[in-house]
């Protein structure tokens, strides 16, 4: 049995990862990429908890975080395939239109 | 729906707005002929119900306002007083009509002359007649409103529309004081009906609030009828058309403020401090009027001061408790100004609108009708014996000596003495205008407007004997008729051939004078008038009281005002709404740096942001 400390410093890890990929990285794919990393991170945070007081809602809330991931992924790709139509980029910082 | 009153308030009300929404369309003679038409059948419709009255009758219309315990119907209140007021109107409304269709004949904006004439005139028979103080309220701005909109007829000319709204002002402040005194009325009598207040008035009224409430309804009256201190938007008001002047600044609505009084005289006369007080008023109007009167080189203006004067009488004759012989004034009075006026608008259009009276001279001979009308009016007004003037005044004068006090002694000595001054000014005029040598010749004037000067001519000689006295033979029918109709008895007067002989001879001996300084030794006068060039000055100024005013209450707006606009307005209000402005201009500008456009930065304050906010609950 994995301790719960366990499974919590892992997921915290896995979050900050997703943290550093979204924030340093320019490339959207590797951002979108990083956001899928930080909800997968809280995913298995909500698993561990369901385990640890034996509840079933955090099994239900990843159920419905994997499926907002898809969607939102889905959502995300298509926006990059438009934006890349535009410039011929999938650099963010190309995207500064709305500089004040 | 049957009843006369109907008639006479509707055709005015019908004409003005026939002549309002179609008038411009139409040609001059239908329009003359509708206002004239619907004035006339008024007169025909009062005269009606004169005949046809048999005691006080109420007619309710219909429920004009109802709510809670307060109710004004459109109601009117037909009794002796108010239909014999409403006669007079009509009658001389009617007269004036016809004057003006000669007066106004070559002026553009007849449709809006003519639609204000009629709405005047709905305006001020729906004061006389209305049986509640709201409705009554409703007239007394209607006639107000009418004033403005005539005093300031010819608009384009500068200082006209400046004299409208000074005549409206002042008058509101007067109607300020008379609708504080309807609430007040309403509060003690439960009700806004005028017989009512006056049935309840003894039982309903404290002695102490009947003072107030007859001194607020002195000032609402004052305002109305140009008495000190409101005296001075009247002779401003003579920028109007002259028919204009005669009936409402002479005849009708000027006198508006009298009839309040008589109409509440039961309310009045519960207070002697209030009665004494009205005619205290009164009577130094009608002095310091006469005064200024004789010093005015303007025709029209001789006669404005002269209404104030007159109308100082009535107030003087309220006062003194003797409300028949005040009303009995007010009609002689509407006669004999109204002819004046007409006359002075004859004199002024045959002379290419010459005001000044000295510029006139030697119109006897060259306008004899005209001379003889106004020579009518004049002796009317200067009281000469046997004149209908003479009459009127001479009752409210035996009225106020016979009251007994020491005070109305004193009254009645200044009105014997103002009587003088009024016989010595209006000779003036009469002697300057139409003895002097010819300075000008005149044009022709239409028929229509010398021969209406016919009528009133009459009523200004003989009309006194519809109240003769009875030493004179006379049968006081009006005042029998009035006190049959519910108003206060007059005073059964003594001593009457003493006043009557001060009278007749102080009028005599004024149109004396007049003659010897103005024809006989002229010469004299110049030499007189050389020495008293300074209270010349002040008289024709009329006391400065208007230079005072402007100073003292425009001055002191003024002042206020700028003072509100250039330090309140524009330096707090605005330049604290441009600091406003600028501080977040500025605030903008610093915190554009903030927005890069770059999406990592913006995640990266997301983050930042969560960090804080995750360090912010771990610690608490």
């Amino acid at each position: 049995m994995v301790p719960f400390s366990h499974i919590l410093i892992l997921a915290g890890i896995t979050f900050a990862l997703g943290v550093v990929c979204v924030a340093v990285r320019r490339n959207i794919l590797m951002i979108l990429i990083g956001v899928e990393i930080m909800l997968n991170a809280a995913g298995l945070a909500f698993v561990a908890g369901s385990m640890r007081w034996g509840m079933p809602e955090g099994q239900i809330f990843v159920l419905f975080l994997m499926a907002m991931a898809a969607s939102e992924v889905s959502v995300g790709l298509a926006l990059v395939v438009y934006l890349h139509k535009r410039k011929r980029s999938v650099d963010v910082d190309d995207f500064s239109d709305m500089k004040g | 729906m049957d009843h006369p009153v109907t008639y006479i308030l509707l055709l005015p009300l019908i004409g003005a707005f026939i002549n309002a929404v179609a008038g411009w369309k139409m040609p001059r003679r239908a329009v003359e002929t509708i206002a004239c038409a619907s004035v006339g059948g008024s007169f025909i419709a009062a005269c009606m119900a004169l005949a046809g009255m048999d005691g006080a009758a109420s007619v309710t219309l219909y429920d004009w306002l109802s709510f809670g315990g307060f109710s004004a119907p459109a109601g009117f209140y037909l009794d002796a007083l108010s239909v014999t007021m409403a006669v007079m109107v009509s009658g001389v409304s009617f007269i004036i009509h016809l004057y003006s269709v000669g007066y106004m004949r070559e002026d553009k904006g007849y449709a809006r002359y003519f639609m204000l004439l009629n709405l005047f005139v709905f305006s001020m028979l729906n004061l006389v007649l209305a049986s509640n103080l709201t409705l009554l309220f409703v007239g007394w701005e209607g006639v107000g409103f009418c004033s403005y909109a005539l005093i300031g007829f010819w608009y384009t000319v500068p200082g006209y529309a400046t004299a409208g709204r000074k005549a409206f002002i002042v008058t509101r402040i007067g109607d300020v004081a008379f609708g504080v005194a309807i609430i007040w009325l309403f509060y003690l009598a439960g009700t806004t009906d005028i017989p009512a207040i006056n049935a309840l008035a003894s039982s309903r009224i404290p002695a102490a609030t009947a003072t107030f409430i007859g001194l607020l309804l002195l000032s609402g009256a004052a305002g109305k009828s140009a008495q000190l201190p409101l005296t001075v938007w009247l002779p401003d008001a003579m920028a109007g058309p002259t028919p204009v002047s005669a009936l409402i600044h002479a005849a009708t609505m000027v006198t508006a403020g009298v009839y309040l009084l008589m109409r509440l005289f039961p309310v009045v006369s519960l207070s002697a401090t209030a009665l004494s007080v009205i005619a205290v008023v009164g009577c130094v109007t009608s002095f310091y009027a006469a005064t200024a009167a004789l010093a005015q080189h303007d025709l029209k203006k001789v006669l404005a001061y002269s209404t104030i004067s007159q109308i100082g009488y009535m107030f003087m004759g309220v006062g003194a408790g003797a409300v028949s012989s005040s009303l009995f004034h007010l009609f002689v009075h509407a006669f004999f100004k109204a002819l004046l006026f007409m006359g002075a608008g004859c004199i002024i259009q045959a002379l290419d609108e010459e005001h000044d009276i000295h510029k006139m001279g030697g119109l006897m001979i060259r306008m004899p009708l005209v001379f003889l009308c106004f020579l009518s009016g004049a002796l009317a007004l200067a009281a000469a014996p046997g004149t209908a003037g003479f009459f009127s005044k001479d009752e409210i004068l035996t009225a106020t000596l016979s009251n007994g006090s020491a005070l109305y002694v004193v009254l009645w000595a200044m009105g014997e003495l103002t009587a003088f001054i009024t016989a010595l000014y209006i000779f003036r005029v009469v002697f300057l205008v139409f003895r002097d040598e010819p300075k000008a010749s005149p044009k022709r004037l239409p028929r229509i407007m010398v021969y209406s000067l016919v009528p009133l001519a009459m009523l200004a000689l003989v009309g006194g004997l519809i109240n003769a006295p009875a030493n004179w033979g006379g049968t006081e029918r009006l005042s029998a008729y009035l006190e049959w109709g519910g108003v206060a008895p007059a005073l059964k007067f003594s001593r009457q051939w003493l006043v009557q002989g001060v009278s007749a001879s102080v009028s005599v001996c004024g149109i004396a004078m007049a003659y010897y300084m103005y024809v006989y030794n002229p010469a004299w006068r110049k030499k007189a008038a050389a020495r008293l060039s300074g209270i010349a000055g002040f008289l024709s100024a009329a006391w400065y009281l208007d230079a005072l005013y402007n100073k003292v209450v425009v001055g002191t707006y003024v002042m206020v005002s700028g003072f509100l606009w250039k330090k309140v307005d524009g330096l707090v209000i605005d330049r604290s709404l441009d600091g406003t402005a600028a501080g977040i201009a500025g605030a903008g500008t610093g915190l554009r740096s903030a927005v890069t456009g770059r999406a990592s930065t913006y995640i990266m304050s997301v983050i930042i942001g969560a960090a804080a906010m995750l360090a912010y609950f771990a610690w608490s």
